[in-house]
């Protein structure tokens, strides 16, 4: 399946404008609220490592078992164990920030490279590369995760880097189709013409100018992804381990009080996932269409 | 003329045939490579606390008629592979490939199932937003398809086992294995909803409907059709939305599967997902091999498909290279 078309707009001649002016409402609310959950984010990851909580995540009370939010001054109330759930969830950022950072390093550095080879030199790499992507692509993420955890046993950190590599074939065939449409246009002809080296042409006048954008664009809705697996790993029992909390392990430990009918515990978590992802998802395809897919609409 | 317009057409499918088995070659590959270089062998197990020499170690393996070198080692399990041999299951001591055939037609119907969900919901949604363009009607059902996407597909599960067996007390809480058997289908419709909601792909899906249905209503071709009376739908149905539709099913059947890992979990359910899980608890390697064998393998079939429905569609896919899994 095509990832990426770029499409020339004839219509609308290239100008100086900012296209931050002349971006739709939606997309900068969906820009505008995805930056809020960043920042967010950012903060809780900052105060989860300084230990600037409420509460102790790991401080445990039988006097206050599953309490719903606003009670005694727990914000958004107690787990089965009387911890804190505002503080676990601060704590939780900490189990996919760095994890996911060195995913998405890996996956754009990686594919970025890849797909540079593959749109500028075309040929036998090009058939290379898409080769590697579609090998890379016939695995369900989650099973070769599955796999490696079997196998080696492994802490978070090197499941990202199967996380990373698995996300390398999305980058490859971005930045291999933008290159592609790029060769074609005049200005690298020029370049060409004024005798560039490639490694500059492709460097400077292709990447830094014109990927940047859609690097930025993978690099959001890749975090979004990394909270999925993340979360979806805890969840099954990998990764990170009681006590330390994950969000995944958070819903997953207020299962069975769930079906009590106390909704809360596992409730918490799953919204904070469903804000983020949301928040990811919704920076990522608003910048795309301020950013990128400036043909239409 | 008919053998004309057919030769063409096998002749791309036997090339998609081609790189289908060489991806498969390389999947294999990539398993086997993890595999070989697993901590511990077999063999320090067997000569442990002997200090074998080097040529001791060859001995054992040319006794056992274990190949020495790596690449003798994968043509071996290859063929074995290929014989259906997917070794026994370390924890169950039962030939594993039996093992995901049985579990594997239920994970089968429920990312079947759940497929046919996620298109119910997001056909008539990017279908009305492509003809009418953004109204504050559809608007909302777009948003909701993004916050759907995002939600986790194992909360959902609870949520959703809550409040139909709870609630409404419609469906019993049991598995669909221990569930009567002119009843089943009724119990697996559940985990089926759960999955085609929560498996991550709806929003995309809307948007990748949209955006080419949006792109063939603008042709010219469909404006003729307009203006001379004829049906724009019967003109637009198979570039605008059957061929879009096949490409997108088959690019998301990775996370289709994956996302049944996490629903079989949560509904108990007897498939290849929870397999999966248990074998990777248990370092069943012969198990999550194969499962992982047989997971690509269907990714690599749905693919093939699409390019098969490709073609029989569009002829023309022949001649150009357009829109194809290899070409770009």
């Amino acid at each position: 399946m095509k990832r990426y078309t770029q499409i020339e707009d004839a219509s609308r001649p290239a100008s100086d404008v900012s296209p931050w002016k002349s971006a739709g409402t939606l997309d900068l609310a969906c820009v505008g609220y995805g930056l809020i959950v960043v920042a967010a984010v950012l903060v809780s990851y900052v105060l989860g490592v300084f230990e600037w909580l409420p509460y102790d995540p790991e401080h445990i009370s039988f006097g206050l078992l599953n309490a719903p939010p606003g009670s005694a001054g727990h914000l958004l109330g107690t787990d089965f164990l009387g911890r804190d759930i505002l503080s676990r969830l601060i704590v939780a950022t900490q189990a996919y920030f760095l994890p996911g950072l060195v995913a998405i390093a890996i996956s754009l550095v990686a594919g970025t490279v890849l797909g540079a080879l593959a749109g500028y030199r075309g040929g036998g790499v090009e058939v290379l590369v898409t080769y590697f992507n579609n090998l890379v692509d016939s695995f369900p993420r989650l099973v070769l995760i599955l796999l490696v955890i079997a196998v080696f046993r492994v802490d978070i950190y090197y499941i990202m880097i199967i996380v990373g590599v698995t996300g390398v074939p999305v980058v490859a065939s971005l930045v291999a189709g933008k290159i592609a449409f790029l060769r074609q246009k005049h200005f690298i002809e020029a370049a060409h013409v004024l005798g560039l080296p490639a490694h500059v042409i492709v460097l400077k006048h292709i990447l830094w100018h014109h990927c940047a954008p859609l690097l930025v664009i993978r690099a959001t809705i890749g975090m979004g992804e990394v909270i999925l697996i993340e979360t979806s790993l805890s969840y099954l029992g990998f990764g990170v381990q009681e006590p330390t909390p994950s969000w995944g392990n958070m819903v997953q430990a207020g299962a069975n009080y769930f079906f009590q009918g106390k909704f809360w515990p596992s409730t918490a978590p799953a919204l904070a996932i469903l804000f983020t992802i949301l928040g990811f998802h919704l920076l990522g395809d608003g910048l795309n269409g301020i950013l990128e897919d400036r043909s239409g609409k | 003329m008919k053998l004309s317009a057919l030769k063409p057409v096998a002749l791309v499918l036997s090339r998609e045939l081609a790189l289908t088995a060489l991806l498969l070659l390389g999947v294999s590959l990539v398993v086997f490579v993890i595999l070989f270089l697993a901590p511990g062998d077999p063999f320090s197990v067997l000569l442990e606390g002997q200090m074998p020499s080097h040529e001791a170690r060859a001995g054992v393996r040319e006794a056992l008629g274990i190949p020495t070198t790596w690449y003798g080692q994968y043509f071996a399990w290859l063929g074995n592979l290929l014989r259906g041999n997917f070794g026994t299951s370390i924890r169950t001591g039962l030939p594993v490939f039996g093992e995901i055939v049985r579990v594997g037609a239920s994970t089968l119907y429920l990312t079947l199932g759940s497929m046919l969900v996620t298109l119910l919901i997001a056909v008539p949604i990017a279908l009305h937003a492509s003809v009418r363009g953004a109204t504050p009607f559809n608007r909302p059902f777009t948003l909701l398809a993004y916050v759907v996407s995002a939600l986790p597909v194992f909360w959902l599960g609870y949520v959703a086992i809550y409040l139909v067996s709870r609630q409404l007390g419609v469906f019993p809480l049991v598995s669909q294995a221990s569930a009567p058997t002119e009843r089943a289908w009724l119990y697996s419709l559940l985990p089926i909803c759960v999955l085609g909601l929560g498996n991550g792909t709806v929003s995309e899906v809307v948007r990748y409907l949209r955006e080419e249905l949006s792109r063939v209503m603008a042709e010219d071709y469909i404006r003729t059709a307009r203006a001379k009376g004829a049906s724009v739908w019967r003109h637009a149905f198979r570039e605008g939305l059957l061929i879009p539709m096949t490409e997108i099913v088959a690019s998301k059947i990775p996370f289709i599967l994956g996302g049944a890992v996490i629903v079989e979990q949560v509904f108990n359910w007897p498939g290849m997902g929870r397999m999966a899980w248990q074998a990777a608890q248990d370092r069943d390697f012969p198990a999550i091999m194969g499962i992982a064998m047989v997971a690509a393998t269907l990714v690599r079939t749905g693919s093939l498909l699409q390019r098969v429905v490709y073609v029989a569609v569009n002829p023309r896919a022949s001649q150009q290279r357009r829109g194809g899994g290899w070409a770009e």
